[in-house]
């Protein structure tokens, strides 16, 4: 039985392969396969941008080889970024829920 | 309804203040705290290091700004560099099947 710490790993690689298999590269995902899995997966997240090139430049910022695609290593990071950004908000929150109990 | 991404996130966050608030700063991981999540949540992993310092080590690697406690920044990439490794080994096995 995994933990729930490998399910949630588990499910980072299969989310992304979902995704990356069906143009380009089948390892990687194209622009196109990415924008699909921002407006599936992370679809709150990405409502909160106003900017309309707001997934090019993702793109841009993700793809750290240059070669036009983004591979699991570089879309993991996304994840990475966004986590910690939801961690220091979950801690705000346990603080106030804290202040609540005293 | 959060999607699958959004779920293996939160499990993130949950899984690490599961551990981290048993003693020391609540929002860090202390060793002994780190170590009983990797007993827990790593249990595979953990087996397959033949060093019994392995926890130790880790800890090192982890505590990025040396305070010596493992903060969540600091956890996420012991979570990141685990997932990378079996992201190629589940593509390595996906070529295999794709010659059968």
């Amino acid at each position: 039985m995994p933990s729930e710490l490998e399910t949630a790993m588990e499910s980072l690689i299969m989310v992304f392969h979902r995704y990356a298999g069906k143009e380009g590269r089948s390892g990687t995902l194209t622009r196109r396969e990415l924008r699909i899995l921002m407006e599936n997966e992370l679809s709150g997240f990405l409502k909160s941008q106003k900017d309309p090139t707001f997934v090019d430049r993702i793109m841009k910022d993700l793809d750290a080889n240059g070669d036009g695609e983004v591979d699991f290593e570089e879309f993991v990071s996304l994840v990475l970024g966004l986590s910690i950004a939801c961690e220091a908000c979950y801690r705000v929150d346990l603080r106030k829920s804290q202040s609540w109990n005293l | 309804m959060p999607s699958d991404l959004e779920r293996a996130m939160e499990t993130l966050i949950t899984v690490f203040h599961r551990y981290s608030g048993a003693e020391g700063n609540s929002s860090t991981l202390s060793r002994r705290e780190l170590k009983q999540l990797m007993e827990k949540e790593l249990a595979s992993f953990l087996k397959s290091q033949k060093d019994p310092a392995a926890v130790d080590k880790i800890m090192k690697d982890l505590d990025a700004n040396g305070d010596g406690e493992v903060n969540f920044e600091e956890f996420v990439s012991l979570v990141v560099g685990l997932s990378i490794a079996c992201e190629q080994l589940y593509q390595k096995q996906m070529k295999a099947a794709a010659k059968k």
